[in-house]
């Protein structure tokens, strides 16, 4: 039977792509989550509202604890 | 911890490869194209002992409620997923070249495709809650269900179609594999454990950091 | 108001069932055999998803009078509650099987006779597994917002098991194969029945409690 080395190495690539994603959000969400605290250390700071550019970096798939939008105040 | 765990898994992949592509023979009836089971077979044996974590710590959190536990169910459950994913994309990438086709519904093939739907079910389910407590609460009444389900999958579809290989290592008597066969497929699955194991420390510590920071 | 919305679905099920049936003949085409040999799929698709839309239906009373709360509140054993639930499922359901089987039967021309006693056991513990399950996840979505395309979601994949045995057991006793010859069957839909009624009535309470 002929080796098929292309196959292996696609289940292979395919393993290695689909953990490689999951490392990659794994540290996405660990970096979103970093940079909203000191993003709020900043704006107690300067007294300044949660701005746009922390909001869009939170993890856009519901995480595991999401409060409903009319509920969001401003983190302690 | 995490970090020691994360080394210990490069370390182990490195083994697993090792025995795979080096130790490990090229098979007789099928050719090198079998060295595919060595990712194959491991991962869908780590995604079965993350859904087992995923039970017992399910049944825990609903007994003393403690958050950690309920982390640690969530994990579990979301790696066995992704490792399961592996699995049948390994499955079908193997398949196509043995069997011909990208996919058949034999029974394994079949039982493996339903447990992956329930446990994406599982993962909709916590997204689609916004209450922290309730979400842990149903999810682990859930994951309790399907994991229950597995063996009732497994024999029902099992009796429903019988094409796939009996499976060798779980015969009574002597195992028809090659010792060094065997051995390559247990680093593989030690080095796959380990990297499961990351994966879970790891998104465990990113549930807390959620939770805390949107405390 | 609970008899009104239990004969509202009740009235819709059994639409639907003819619905169903027509667009079943519609898809499968004229050709007679293929639709014989298909026959018991269609008829536990049937079952499986009339069962979907009433059970979607179990906590719709509660949920629309703001009696949530009540049944949060309620002092007591909450499995109570969820035996009653399920025996008023299953009850509804046992009516729209019957009307399908019926159809069914006049439509597609299936000689049930001497089968029957033993397709009653396999309806009746296919329904038990469904509704078990079914009673359950619609008390966990009732307060999801997205619950209508969530709750077969989480049921189907559950249900297999329940489908494979109920149709490979209908399958063969339509043959006039004996009950013995699908034993294994239906232990594995008593095993099922009994591990979900199991979990339903250890975390009922679980799911009621907010």
């Amino acid at each position: 039977m002929p080796d098929n080395w292309g196959f292996v190495a696609a289940a292979y690539a395919v393993t290695a792509g689909i953990l490689a994603g999951y490392w990659r959000m794994l540290v996405r969400k660990e970096r979103a989550l970093t940079g909203l605290r000191s993003g709020t250390e900043a704006a107690t700071g300067a007294g300044v509202r949660n701005d746009d550019t922390s909001r869009s970096r939170q993890p856009s798939r519901p995480g595991h604890p999401r409060p409903e939008p009319g509920k969001r105040t401003s983190l302690p | 911890m995490t970090t020691v765990l994360g080394w210990l898994a490069g370390v182990g992949v490195v083994a697993g490869l090792v025995m795979g592509f080096g130790v490990a023979p090229r098979e007789v009836t099928q050719g090198n194209v079998q060295r595919i089971m060595y990712v194959h077979v491991p991962a869908v044996w780590v995604a079965y002992l993350a859904f087992a974590v995923g039970l017992t710590a399910s049944i825990a959190y609903l007994a003393r409620r403690r958050p950690g536990t309920d982390r640690l169910a969530h994990a579990a459950c979301e790696v066995g997923t992704v490792f399961l994913g592996i699995n049948i994309a390994t499955g079908a990438i193997w398949g196509k070249p043995t069997w011909g086709t990208w996919w058949t519904w034999d029974a394994r093939l079949t039982s493996v495709a339903v447990v992956f739907v329930m446990f994406l079910a599982y993962l909709l389910l916590r997204g689609a809650i916004e209450d922290h407590e309730r979400g842990a609460r149903y999810a682990a009444v859930l994951g309790i269900v399907a994991a229950l389900n597995i063996p009732l999958v497994h024999f029902s579809v099992y009796w429903w179609r019988t094409l796939h290989q009996p499976p060798s290592l779980l015969k009574p008597g002597a195992s028809t594999m090659p010792p060094v066969i065997l051995t390559a497929l247990l680093v593989n699955f030690a080095a796959l454990t380990l990297l499961g194991a990351y994966f879970v420390a790891r998104r465990a510590r990113v549930l807390a950091a959620e939770e805390e920071a949107l405390a | 108001m609970i008899e009104r919305r239990s004969k509202e679905t009740l009235n819709a099920l059994l639409f639907f069932s003819l619905a169903l049936l027509l667009v079943f003949q519609f898809a499968l085409g004229p050709d007679r055999e293929r639709l014989a040999s298909v026959l018991p799929g269609l008829l536990w698709l049937g079952f499986i998803l009339s069962g979907v839309l009433g059970l979607g239906r179990a906590f719709l009373v509660e949920r629309e009078n703001d009696c949530w709360e009540a049944l949060l509140l309620a002092p007591g054993d909450k499995s109570a509650i969820y035996l009653g639930k399920l025996v008023s499922s299953l009850a509804l359901m046992a009516l729209v099987e019957a009307l399908m089987l019926g159809l069914f039967v006049v439509f597609f021309n299936v000689e049930l006779g001497p089968a029957l006693p033993g397709l009653a056991l396999v309806i009746g513990l296919g329904t038990v597994g469904i509704a078990a399950v079914g009673t359950l996840f619609a008390a966990m979505t009732a307060q999801v917002r997205a619950r209508e395309l969530l709750f077969p979601v989480l049921l189907l994949p559950v249900l297999v098991p329940v489908l494979l045995g109920t149709v490979k057991a209908t399958e063969a006793l339509l043959l006039q194969e004996p009950l013995a010859a699908v034993a294994h069957w239906l232990k594995l839909l008593v095993a099922a029945d009994v591990v979900y009624l199991a979990v339903g009535l250890l975390t009922f309470d679980v799911i009621l409690e907010g």
